[in-house]
C-alpha cells in the first residue's frame, strides 16, 4: 500500500538546493550564515568553529583523525552536510588527496560575526512613534488565536458552505498539496491534509514556509531573495515594532501573508506602520528537533478508551473529531471516545495509527504526561491493530502466466523469475506463474529468447 | 539521575559556566615574564576568551553563558547570557564593539576593583592564589538554580580558566566542590594559563569527566578553547579530546595546608595530616598512644605478602 507521508524537512534542505551562486550570495549576509550554522548537526558546527580561522585547505584524512572510531558515521554525516550546503568547499590536489576548507564569504561572515557580535538587521522603532506596544502574552494569544483559525479553515475547507478569508496566495500554497480542489467541486482535504494536522505547530509551521517558498517562482518572486528574508526575519526580537517602509516590495508582500499566519502583527500608526515579530517568527530558524516551544497538553485518555480534553479551542474539538467520537462538550471540557468506527474513518482519511498516538502522547495533560506511558498501552495497541486489520491484503500488480509449451519452459521460467526476485506464486501442476509486475520486462525478454 | 536526564533537551544544547581568573598578582607576573609565556596580558587573554563565549552563543540559539570572576579575596557574577537582553538588542555606545564584549569587560573592571579593596588592609605575603574554591561554588549554586527552574534546561558545564597556582588551603573547600559535580554530573573541564599544572583542576577534570589541558602556544588560545570546550557534551563521545596525561593526586593535610606525598589519615573521618597527632582535629577521635613509626612498620609487612 503507497504511504503518503508528509515529511516535514528542514528548512536548510531548500537552502541546500539552491544553485551554487546564489547561495555563495547568500553568505554574505551574516544572519544567514548563523541560521545556517546553527541549523546543522552538533558535528559540523564544531567542524566550522575549529576552521573558522585557518586558511588553508586540511586533508579529509587528518579530519578522520578528529573523531573516535564509533563516531565515523556521524563524522561522514557532517561532513555531507557541510558540502551539501556549500559551507566547506571540496578540493582534490594533486596527490588525489581530497582537502576541505571553508567557503570564504563564510567564513569572512562569521568571523565578523564572533568579533562584531550580532546586530540586528534593522532598528527597532522608537517606542515614541508606536506608543505602547501590546505585551509579550496578548502577542502570543493573537499568534495563536491567528494560527488556529487558520487551521480550522483548512478543516472547515472541507465543508463548502463556509467561505474562506486567507489571503490568495497562502490558499495557493495549501491547494499545491494539501486541498485538493477541482473546479467542479469544492476544495477538500486531502490524506495529507489530515496528516497535516496532527503534526506539531513548528513542523505545520514549516511545512507551510517551504510549500511558500517553492510556490514562490509561480508569484514571479525569486526563491533566494525570500529564503534570505525569511532567515532574517527570523532574527528580529519577538515583540518589538519593525518599519514596514525599510522592506522592499517582495518582503512587503510576504509580511502581508505571514501576517495571515500570526507570525507577525501589523499595526497601523498615524503616518507609517509597522510590524510586530510574534513568537512563531522566531521559532523559524531554529531547528526541528527542538521542542522548547511545545504549548501544555490537555487530552487525557483513560483505559476504557474514553478520552477528555480539556479545552476550549475549536480547533482540538475538530481535531479529535477526526479520529474519535465526541460524546458532549462541556465549557472546558470535550468528552470523546476512541471507537474502531471512529478510528476507521480516520484511517479511511490516510492518517496513520502512528499519528494519532504521537498526537495523544504529545498533547498529554500535564496530570497524565508525567507518567510513562502517557496514553494507557492497551488503547495504542488496540489503536495500532485497529490498523493492522486493514492492511491483512496486501495488493501487488503483477502479471499471471500461462499456457507454457513444455514443463522445461515453464521450469526454467519460474527459475529466472526466482532469480530476480520476482516469483510470487507457482503452481507447477497447471503449469501457472506469478511474477511481479516490475519484473514482467525482463520475463518477456527471457521468454522470447527461449524461444 | 536519570530523571535529571530525561529532562534536558535532546539537541546539543549546553550551559557553559566560565570561571575567569582575574588574580592580579598572576597577571601581573605573567605580562612581564617573557621566556615561556610571551605577552599574554590580561587584556590580550580577554581578547581570546570574550570571541570564544561569542561563538558558544553562536552555536545554538538557546546556548547560555555565565561569566564568574575568580578574585583573590572575592568571586561574582559578571555576565549571565540569559538574563541580559539579546546581543543583539544591546548594542554599546560605540557601536564598534557588541553589547556583551563592553558589558563584560565593564563588570570585570568593577568586579577588580571592589576585590581591591577587600585586600587592602592585609598585608599580602608573597603570591596569594585565587579563590577557585568559591567561584566552583558559585557556578554549582548557579547549575543547581538551573536545574530546578523547570521541566527542561540545557546540559550544564563549568569551564575553569585558571592562571595562578593553586592555593592548598583551599583543598577541602575545592574537592567538596569537585564532588558534587560529580553528584549532579556537571563536568569540569580546565584550561590552565598559568606556568604550572594544576592539581586541583587535574584532579576536577578527572573525577567529573572533563578535559584539562595546559596550552603549550598561549598565542593560539582561542583555537585551543574552540578546538577543545566549545564541543558539548554530545559530541565529546565521537571526538578525539586530549586525555589527561598524569594526574596529580596529592593531597594537602588538614593542619598545615601543606600538599604532602604521604601522610596520617583518622581512620574514622578520613582527615588527613602531615605529623602524627593525639586527636583528630576534625572529628574529636582519640587516635592510639603508640609511636606512629613502629606500628607502621609491622603493618607494611603483613600487607605486602597478600597483595
Amino acid at each position: 500500500m503507497p504511504q503518503v507521508k508528509i515529511i516535514a524537512k528542514n528548512f536548510m534542505d531548500m537552502v541546500a538546493a539552491l544553485p551554487a551562486m546564489k547561495l555563495d550570495k547568500l553568505y554574505e549576509n551574516t544572519f544567514i550564515c548563523e541560521a545556517v550554522l546553527r541549523s546543522l548537526p552538533p558535528l559540523a558546527k564544531k567542524y566550522v568553529l575549529q576552521m573558522l580561522y585557518l586558511v588553508g585547505p586540511i586533508t579529509a584524512k587528518s579530519m578522520e583523525e578528529w573523531v573516535l572510531a564509533d563516531g565515523l558515521s556521524k563524522h561522514r554525516g557532517a561532513i555531507d552536510r557541510l558540502l551539501q550546503l556549500r559551507v566547506f568547499l571540496e578540493a582534490t590536489d594533486r596527490k588525489k588527496e581530497t582537502s576541505y576548507k571553508l567557503n570564504p564569504k563564510f567564513q569572512d561572515s562569521l568571523q565578523k560575526y564572533l568579533v562584531y557580535g550580532g546586530a540586528v538587521p534593522t532598528e527597532p522603532m522608537p517606542s515614541i512613534i508606536t506608543g505602547r506596544l501590546p505585551t509579550l502574552d496578548s502577542l502570543e494569544a493573537y499568534a495563536l488565536e491567528q494560527w488556529e483559525c487558520f487551521l480550522l479553515q483548512l478543516i472547515s475547507s472541507g465543508q463548502p458552505e463556509r467561505p474562506s478569508s486567507i489571503g490568495s496566495s497562502m490558499l495557493k500554497v495549501f491547494q499545491r498539496g494539501l486541498l485538493s480542489s477541482r473546479e467542479s467541486e469544492a476544495p477538500k482535504l486531502t490524506e495529507s491534509g489530515f496528516q497535516f494536522l496532527l503534526m506539531d505547530t513548528n513542523a505545520q509551521l514549516w511545512y507551510i514556509i517551504r510549500e511558500y517558498i517553492s510556490t514562490s517562482q509561480d508569484r514571479g518572486v525569486d526563491p533566494a531573495d525570500l529564503i534570505s528574508f525569511l532567515l532574517e526575519f527570523s532574527f528580529h526580537s519577538l515583540g518589538e515594532a519593525y518599519n514596514l517602509n525599510t522592506l522592499s516590495e517582495v518582503q512587503r508582500n510576504a509580511i502581508k501573508d505571514l501576517a495571515d499566519l500570526g507570525l507577525v502583527k501589523l499595526q497601523q500608526g498615524r503616518k507609517e506602520s509597522w510590524f510586530i515579530p510574534t513568537k512563531l517568527a522566531t521559532n523559524l530558524s531554529v531547528s526541528l528537533s527542538d521542542t522548547s516551544s511545545r504549548k501544555q497538553g490537555f487530552v487525557v485518555v483513560e483505559t476504557n478508551f474514553r478520552m477528555y480534553a480539556y479545552s476550549t479551542s475549536k480547533l482540538h474539538c475538530e481535531i479529535l473529531r477526526l479520529f474519535s467520537r465526541i460524546e458532549y462538550q462541556l465549557p472546558n471540557l470535550i468528552v470523546g471516545a476512541i471507537t474502531k468506527e471512529s478510528l476507521y474513518n480516520a484511517f479511511e482519511n490516510g492518517i496513520t495509527a502512528e499519528q494519532i498516538i504521537s498526537f495523544l502522547q504529545q498533547n498529554a495533560h500535564p496530570r497524565v504526561a508525567e507518567k510513562t506511558p502517557s496514553v494507557p498501552e492497551n488503547v495504542t495497541d488496540q489503536i495500532r491493530l485497529w490498523e493492522t486489520d486493514r492492511n491483512r491484503v496486501e495488493m501487488i500488480p503483477s502479471h499471471l502466466y500461462e499456457d507454457f509449451p513444455s514443463k522445461d519452459v515453464f521450469e526454467a521460467a519460474s527459475d529466472f523469475a526466482r532469480e530476480i526476485g520476482g516469483l510470487l506464486w507457482e503452481d507447477s501442476k497447471k503449469m501457472r506463474l506469478i511474477v511481479r509486475g516490475e519484473s514482467h520486462q525482463d520475463m518477456r525478454d527471457f521468454l522470447r529468447r527461449q524461444k | 539521575m536519570a530523571s535529571t536526564a530525561s529532562k534536558l533537551y535532546s539537541d546539543d544544547v549546553s550551559l557553559v559556566v566560565v570561571l575567569l581568573d582575574t588574580n592580579p598578582f598572576f597577571w601581573a607576573i605573567a605580562k612581564n615574564s617573557n621566556n615561556n609565556n610571551p605577552n599574554l596580558s590580561f587584556s590580550n587573554f580577554l581578547n581570546h576568551v570574550l570571541p570564544f563565549l561569542n561563538s558558544i552563543l553562536l552555536l545554538n540559539q538557546i546556548n547560555q553563558v555565565v561569566v564568574i570572576a575568580t578574585g583573590v579575596n572575592s568571586c561574582g557574577y559578571i555576565y549571565d547570557s540569559s538574563s541580559s537582553p539579546p546581543a543583539s538588542a544591546a548594542k554599546s555606545e560605540d557601536g564598534n564593539m557588541p553589547g556583551i564584549f563592553s558589558r563584560v569587560i565593564q563588570k570585570l573592571e568593577e568586579f577588580v576593583i571592589k576585590d581591591q579593596e577587600l585586600s587592602k588592609d592585609e598585608s599580602v605575603v608573597g603570591n596569594p592564589s585565587s579563590l577557585l574554591s568559591g567561584s566552583l561554588s558559585l557556578a554549582l549554586c548557579y547549575i543547581q538554580r538551573v536545574f530546578r527552574s523547570g521541566p527542561l534546561h540545557p546540559h550544564p558545564r563549568i569551564l575553569c580558566l585558571q592562571g595562578s597556582p593553586d592555593g592548598p588551603e583551599q583543598y577541602v573547600a575545592v574537592m567538596n566542590a569537585i564532588f558534587s559535580a560529580q553528584r549532579s554530573m556537571v563536568p569540569i573541564d580546565s584550561c590552565v594559563v598559568g606556568a604550572q599544572h594544576s592539581a586541583f583542576l587535574q584532579q576536577a577534570s578527572y573525577i567529573t569527566g572533563g578535559v584539562y589541558i595546559k596550552p603549550q602556544h598561549l598565542d593560539g588560545l582561542f583555537q585551543y578553547l574552540t578546538m577543545v570546550f566549545a564541543t558539548d557534551l554530545q559530541s565529546r563521545s565521537f571526538l578525539q579530546l586530549p586525555r589527561p596525561v598524569g594526574v596529580d593526586f596529592r593531597a594537602s593535610c588538614f593542619c598545615h595546608k601543606k600538599t604532602i606525598d604521604m601522610g596520617f589519615i583518622c581512620s574514622v573521618c578520613l582527615s588527613i595530616f602531615c605529623k602524627h597527632h593525639k586527636k583528630c582535629s576534625t572529628c574529636g577521635s582519640v587516635f592510639n598512644q603508640a609511636n606512629p613509626d613502629s606500628t607502621l612498620l609491622p603493618d607494611r609487612k603483613r600487607k605486602t605478602p597478600d597483595a
